[in-house]
């Protein structure tokens, strides 16, 4: 911040050009700053959202050169058709596991760290954060290898004691666990830091006070810290759903596939599934929708508690 | 006070928790030094007592390794120049004009951070084989080149600039390309370091939209390589994926290293409201 007057003196001494303002070329300035992001989010984002929902109403293979117009049909099947059923069923499980380990977990132990250890934040906040640096990639092949039923060191620690580690990709519900846990690995730290700031801008006296008025610490926590807390952890908890499942979307990929007989597959994990492997683009479209649809309402709960929520303070 | 001194239960779960989350990575570095035999035989032996480079030379026989290397960097350096480019612009339009809709086109910025790729893919994969830019990490980095959480965090960073500053330029008849060049760029040197380093951190370790993209196995990045280490039924050479998986981690750990404090603040200020 010292340079502040230097660097205006260069902006100055460099300037060419009139000192009047150019009233009618300064209207479309910003849009000319805008220009790049707006083209690529236009063309990347906001035009395949439509063309994805234009799609659903078709079916076709993703190459031919025709598309038959079957109207609603793709939508009635994501909701009828039992894989697609599963699947969103294992979509809800995901969810609640990925609430768990990704938000509950990170946001108890940074309460911990924040109000129970005193001074030595800084450590914990630079290794929990570690994992985050590193690809899913790594994170799948390292869970694959610890869990390994026959030569992984889990299974030769267990085995001292007479125990087994089960053929867990061979079961959905502990396919999903483990794709969890991957995860869980990568965002702690991320989440765990975004939460411990949130409770750093909780203002201290209030607190201090309670605890003076003899309030148990814990009653404290609850009563006053959490509800203080509320948009950052809301904020969050959208973050831990919304980028979970997109998250998940890795491991599957490299560790199962999606099986045993789609038990670990989701929304997200389906789509693909039915654009490029299956090339039903239509079936994918309409589930993609589905998940931009859910994203969507997720969206909005968030602008009401967070962004809403500035708003107030503003 | 809430703090109290006697909490060494606390801390010994916290370190609980650090060797849960570091023990792999260190077994893992530890692990790419052993033949597949020395590993299988001493999994949990910290120092390999036959340290070798076997699964690196075997590595680079089998793949070439360079070309991959080189592969990730460039499509991780594309899109990282992209997003705070693109993200840098946006946001001096944002912070420093008045104009109509600005709200509206905030809104619908900052929202296509909920989209899943999902919704995107199809027609994002149809426009890029269209291009003929398949098998081409131009064609990975090219749709990623603009990320709204760079324009929020960048828009934050210029908040703190003091608007007296840019306001004095203006009446001074400083143009606008002048003021974003000559002031708002370096003051905002931190911030775009560590949003520079988080974009190509992230980058670095993509793996979806890659996988859609490259299908050529000489236009792999490093995580897709990694990928085709894994078996799904079993029968991973571990030791050798794990030396790639090792070069896969030096790069974010260095970065991490020397820019540690501005990526925690920045990740910290993505939080915050």
């Amino acid at each position: 911040m010292l340079n502040n007057n230097s660097q205006i003196e260069k902006a100055v001494n460099s300037r060419s050009g009139p000192r009047v303002s150019r009233k009618p070329r300064g209207r479309l300035l910003p849009f000319l700053y805008l220009l790049p992001s707006a083209l690529l989010l236009l063309v990347f984002m906001i035009v395949p959202i439509g063309y994805t929902f234009y799609l659903s109403f078709f079916n076709w293979n993703l190459i031919a050169p025709t598309k038959q117009f079957v109207g609603l049909a793709n939508y009635v099947n994501v909701f009828t058709d039992p894989t697609n059923q599963k699947v969103i069923l294992n979509t809800l499980v995901y969810i609640v596991l990925l609430v768990i380990l990704n938000f509950i977990i990170p946001y108890f132990i940074s309460l911990i760290v924040n109000f129970f250890i005193g001074k030595m934040k800084g450590p914990y906040k630079i290794l929990f954060f570690i994992p985050s640096l590193f690809s899913l990639v790594v994170g799948a092949m390292l869970f694959s290898w610890i869990l390994n039923p026959v030569s992984g060191p889990l299974a030769l620690f267990l085995r001292d004691f007479g125990m087994k580690v089960p053929q867990w990709t061979n079961s959905g519900a502990m396919a999903i666990v483990v794709i969890c846990l991957i995860t869980n690995w990568k965002v702690f730290g991320y989440n765990f830091i975004l939460l411990l700031t949130g409770l750093g801008a909780v203002p201290r006296n209030i607190l201090d006070a309670a605890t003076l008025d003899g309030i148990p610490k814990w009653r404290v926590i609850w009563n006053i810290v959490l509800p203080l807390n509320k948009g950052v952890a809301i904020y969050v908890f959208i973050l831990t759903i919304v980028q979970g499942l997109q998250y998940v979307f890795t491991p599957i990929n490299v560790i199962t596939q999606g099986g045993p007989y789609y038990g670990s597959s989701n929304l997200l994990y389906h789509t693909y599934l039915n654009a490029f492997v299956l090339y039903k683009t239509g079936n994918a479209s309409a589930l993609a929708t589905v998940t931009f649809v859910i994203f969507l309402i997720l969206l909005f709960i968030e602008i009401k508690f967070v962004e809403g929520r500035k708003q107030d303070a503003d | 006070m809430l703090t109290e001194k006697r909490n060494w239960g606390w801390h010994i779960l916290l370190i609980l928790i650090i060797l849960a989350i570091m023990l792999p990575v260190v077994f893992m570095i530890s692990n790419s030094f052993k033949t597949l035999q020395e590993s299988y035989h001493s999994i949990l032996q910290l120092i390999p007592s036959n340290p070798t480079l076997g699964n690196y030379l075997t590595l680079n026989k089998q793949i070439n390794l360079l070309r991959m290397v080189s592969n990730t960097f460039l499509m991780a350096m594309i899109v990282t120049l992209g997003k705070v480019g693109t993200g840098l612009l946006a946001a001096y339009a944002f912070q420093n004009f008045h104009f109509k809709g600005k709200q509206l086109i905030y809104f619908i910025f900052v929202a296509t951070i909920f989209v899943p790729f999902t919704t995107v893919m199809i027609p994002n994969y149809l426009v890029i084989a269209k291009m003929n830019l398949l098998n081409n990490v131009i064609g990975v980095a090219l749709p990623q080149m603009c990320d709204a959480t760079g324009i929020m965090l960048f828009i934050k960073a210029m908040e703190k600039i003091p608007s007296s500053l840019t306001e004095s330029a203006k009446v001074d008849g400083i143009p606008n390309r002048r003021i974003f060049m000559n002031i708002i760029i370096p003051l905002l040197k931190p911030s775009i370091i560590s949003v520079g380093a988080i974009f190509f951190i992230n980058s670095w370790n993509e793996y979806v939209w890659p996988t859609l993209v490259l299908k050529d196995k000489s236009s792999f990045t490093l995580p897709l390589a990694l990928q085709n280490y894994i078996s799904s039924e079993g029968g991973t050479n571990f030791p050798l994926a794990m030396a790639l998986a090792v070069i896969m981690i030096v790069p974010p750990l260095l970065i991490y290293m020397v820019f540690q404090k501005y990526i925690l603040n920045s990740i910290s200020s993505s939080g915050l409201k």
